[in-house]
């Protein structure tokens, strides 16, 4: 473990430095306090830090006040190390932010004990702080797939339409549903129709760059929002993610399965007023025009761009593909 | 026997504290007498110009590095210089200086006799 000695009196710290390699330590010596806050505040600088009190520049209580001012990183704990040890002292010490304190000379044993207890509080940190990254997950991605869910990929069309709108450019909004996915449970079953979604997941995901969204919009449908697509690229992009599924049957636990889907596809970068429940009302629209049509193919909606503020484009097809 | 006299160098102590490393005690007595003329000559100077912030200071610095050697009567003597430091007084400051001088001059005496032991 990385581990900061902050101290301007040589002695103590090549003394430190040397105890704490000696006990697997991997340590980063400074001779004052402004090089330790520097080093402390680095998003993966040391998590355990022994500092000196009396040091030039910032003195090591200054040292704990300026990491704790810092909330957007992991917890760092201090030891301040120091001859002073009035009872003052350790209580100035301790209300800057410094979880324990030691008096000079040291004695190795006890150090060692002390950074014992550092450690163990930051790997329950770290623990707490993985529960808590467990807990956003399942908040905002679907069990089944892992892909974002339905509330967050609504969310992140609002935020990127409003980008587009913000900046003129061109958003594609792509929802895709996966053809005769009633017959797959009917026929094989709930778990075989899982594994289809999940493997339509898979290639979904793996089908589009890694700053474009996809989620899990409902049961069988999947709803992907493709940044700074413009009008060129929006057909060819969505053909590909099209065949990504139709090309190559699902490899399931009974077998392959041939899976295809059906797209509606609503691109552009002048969205009127409409609000995102209306935008996807439009290219559910065109969703189903493409399964009218045929299924394995994509429909785009064609937004009346010349109309006035209340205007609405009609939802069918301009175009078929597939 | 004056046993309530504080020893010059407890090397016992210090190494006990370096894991028996008697390279590292070595190490720390070269840098100790590379870096103690300079502090010596800025604790001598506060003392004549009477700056008792500067003797706390100066002090306190030189009372770290003399515990962390074991060094336990200078450190005493740096001790007591640092209490009058912070006490700002003035009186007492030339004699404590004197003796804390004598003090490390001894240490030094001793810190040669071990390294020529080796």
């Amino acid at each position: 473990m990385k581990i900061l000695i902050a101290d301007d009196d040589p002695i103590s710290r090549r003394l430190l430095e040397k105890t704490l390699q000696r006990a697997g330590y991997d340590v980063v010596a400074v001779p004052n306090g402004m090089a330790a806050a520097k080093q402390l505040c680095v998003q993966d600088g040391p998590r355990l830090a022994l500092l000196d009190w009396e040091m030039p520049e910032l003195d090591g209580p200054a040292v704990c006040r300026e990491v704790r001012k810092r909330k957007d990183q992991g917890y760092v704990y201090m030891i301040l190390l120091t001859s002073k040890g009035l009872k003052t002292d350790i209580v100035t010490g301790l209300s800057s932010g410094a979880d324990d304190y030691l008096t000079k000379p040291f004695d190795s044993g006890e150090l060692k004990a002390r950074l014992r207890t550092g450690e163990r509080i930051l790997h329950l940190e770290g623990r707490l702080v993985e529960a808590r990254e467990n807990m956003r997950f399942k908040a905002t991605h679907d069990s089944l797939t892992s892909l974002f869910n339905r509330g967050v990929i609504v969310e992140l069309l609002g935020r990127e339409i409003s980008r587009s709108r913000r900046e003129r450019v061109p958003t594609a909004i792509l929802l895709c549903d996966v053809d005769h996915f009633k017959s797959v449970n009917d026929s094989h079953g709930h778990l075989i129709g899982d594994e289809v979604l999940q493997e339509a997941a898979r290639r979904l995901l793996l089908s589009v760059r890694s700053y474009d969204y996809v989620g899990r919009y409902g049961g069988e449908e999947f709803l992907i929002i493709l940044n700074n697509c413009d009008p060129v690229s929006a057909p060819r992009r969505a053909e590909e993610i099209r065949k990504s599924l139709s090309d190559t049957p699902v490899q399931t636990s009974i077998g392959p399965l041939s899976v295809t889907l059906s797209m509606g596809v609503h691109q552009t970068e002048n969205w009127g007023p409409r609000s995102v429940e209306e935008l996807l009302h439009e290219v559910d629209g065109a969703m189903y025009a493409a399964k009218a049509a045929g299924r394995n193919r994509i429909s785009f909606t064609k937004p009346d761009i010349s109309s006035g503020a209340d205007q609405f484009a009609p939802t069918e097809p301009a175009q078929s593909l597939g | 026997m004056n046993v309530a006299t504080p020893s010059v160098l407890n090397l016992t102590e210090l190494l006990s504290r370096v894991d028996n490393d008697r390279e590292l005690v070595r190490e720390l007595f070269c840098i100790f007498k590379s870096v103690f003329p300079s502090h010596l000559q800025r604790l001598s100077d506060a003392v004549a110009k009477e700056v008792p912030q500067q003797v706390e200071a100066e002090s306190h610095a030189l009372k770290g590095m003399l515990l962390n050697l074991s060094a336990a009567r200078a450190a005493a003597m740096a001790d007591e210089l640092e209490k009058l430091g912070r006490e700002r007084k003035i009186a007492g400051v030339k004699e404590a200086f004197i003796e804390f001088q004598s003090a490390a001059e001894t240490l030094l005496l001793h810190m040669e006799s071990v390294e020529s032991q080796r």
